[in-house]
């Protein structure tokens, strides 16, 4: 008979990670909550040696290393990048890389601290979203007019939004309209 | 940094069987195919105990999800018992201690073979489809670079003329299970080989879909409230096989699809193909107290 131990720690936190991201994606707008705070746990839960991410937190970038990750010193090389403020990043982002039409998934995934409910407020409508969703996020109109101009969807990027343990996601099939 | 810190301690195997950084990948694949709805994304199939083409790519996409909390029905052809999809059920519950169940209203994953089930599935549920070619063009392109070119552009004329030539020779389409539906207006895919009956149930549902194909190492996905159309011509509306009529010999429920079963002397039987609402119709009619719950379709009509 085959026995296989309790998950431990990291895989469980690992999961419940997972879990918070896919849904967060799967229904952009929707609050998730993660176990933990912070990137420690969505690197953890993403990122190893077949990656190459790009990190402006010092700390994150110790974590990243051991995971055996490509560290990017430039944001076109990355498929993961973590930034702890979108504030004024709209300039070094347009080299975001988006994928194409032939490969979509090779868009990069942007991973970044962002406050929930207060700020610009956006109408969110696509895939997963039933309708329209109206969300406030501490991100500039700029930026928005910046993710338009480069997901000319199936190319484009996909956000996940961390607050705290909370996460929002944006893939790039959404519509952001800011109002 | 340290050896010892970049090592953990031996274990004999891994939780939920993939190891650690085969689930990462698929993690990252899936987020992708979220993203992109439709869009075949490549991923690296690792092995499982069991052979390919029996239900690897969907059992990989269970292994990832799948924690201790987790519920998990398994169906094959719409049936909890048949020997796959037992098989499968068990597997996943050994290495993962999660619970097995029969009802669908019960399950958390869902992972099926070629249906989906008749109950409607609720928005904290994610329903698994192993798929054996998850290339809607192959019919028409046997290359798959040319195949990826024509995804790229958008290029699915040849799929709507394969559509057209079994009008002109048969007067209808002729085309059953993995009818070609358009994702989020985009991308075309094969809904895995799910009766026409089914493909309404994935058109802006309350649940996640993936679909996952481990001999081709491809996986895609239908987020909740994603446009699936199937490919029709406006003068020629989408028909689901006519089984509005039929009743199940064994449940007496009707209105669903069924599994045609010849008779001695000709003719056929009919049995309801979601096995466990036959079950559960049974108990209900002999008093027990099951819950059946909303329905796709009602009276043979989809409603959802």
């Amino acid at each position: 008979m085959l026995t296989v131990a309790p998950p431990d720690a990291v895989e469980l936190r690992a999961n419940a990670t997972f879990e918070a991201l896919m849904w967060a994606l799967s229904r952009p707008g929707d609050i998730r909550d993660m176990p933990e705070a912070g990137f420690s746990a969505v690197v953890e839960t993403l990122v190893d040696l077949e990656c190459t991410v790009f990190s402006d937190d010092p700390d994150l970038r110790a974590q990243i290393a051991a995971t055996g990750a490509l560290q990017a010193e430039d944001i076109s090389q990355a498929d993961h990048v973590f930034l702890s403020s979108l504030e004024g990043a709209e300039a070094r982002l347009v080299a975001l890389r988006c994928g194409s039409a032939l490969y979509p998934d090779d868009g990069a995934t942007l991973v970044a601290a962002v406050r929930h409910g207060v700020g610009q407020r956006v109408r969110l409508s696509g895939p997963g979203v039933d309708g329209v969703l109206e969300v406030t996020l501490g991100i500039a109109p700029g930026f928005w007019a910046m993710r338009a101009m480069l997901c000319a969807y199936p190319e484009g990027f996909d956000m996940l939004l961390v607050d705290g343990r909370s996460v929002i996601g944006i893939p790039r099939s959404t519509l952001v309209e800011v109002l | 940094m340290s050896l010892s810190s970049l090592t953990k301690p031996w274990a004999a195997t891994s939780y939920g069987f993939l190891d650690a950084s085969a689930k990462r990948e698929l993690r990252r694949k899936m987020l992708k195919a979220i993203a992109v709805p439709g869009c075949q994304m490549p991923y690296a199939s690792r092995e499982v105990p069991m052979a390919r083409g029996w239900g690897t790519g969907g059992l990989q996409v269970t292994l990832t999800l799948v924690n201790p909390t987790s519920v998990v029905k398994v169906i094959d052809q719409g049936a909890d018992d048949g020997v796959n999809a037992a098989s499968i059920r068990r597997f996943i519950s050994r290495v993962s201690g999660a619970g097995e169940t029969w009802d669908t209203l019960a399950a958390s994953i869902v992972q099926s073979r070629h249906r989906v089930p008749e109950e409607v599935m609720r928005e904290d549920q994610i329903l698994v489809l192993q798929v054996p070619n998850p290339e809607p063009l192959r019919g028409v392109e046997p290359n798959i670079s040319i195949a990826r070119q024509m995804h790229a552009d958008a290029d699915y004329g040849k799929l709507w003329l394969t559509l057209y030539e079994q009008i002109v020779r048969k007067g209808r389409i002729m085309q059953g299970a993995g009818y070609p539906s358009m994702v989020n207006g985009r991308h075309v895919m094969t809904p895995s080989p799910i009766p026409r009956w089914d493909v309404p149930k994935l058109n802006m549902a309350k649940h996640l879909t993936f679909l996952s194909a481990g001999r081709e190492k491809r996986l895609f996905a239908v987020p909740p409230f994603t446009r699936v159309e199937p490919l029709v011509f406006s003068d020629r509306p989408y028909q689901v096989e006519h089984h509005a009529d039929l009743t199940c010999r064994r449940s007496g429920v009707s209105g669903y699809f069924m599994n045609e079963l010849p008779i001695d002397g000709g003719g056929s039987a009919f049995e309801v193909s979601d096995s466990n609402l036959g079950i559960k119709a049974i108990q209900q009619a002999e008093g027990a107290a099951v819950e059946i719950g909303k329905t796709w379709y009602r009276n043979g009509e989809f409603s959802a």
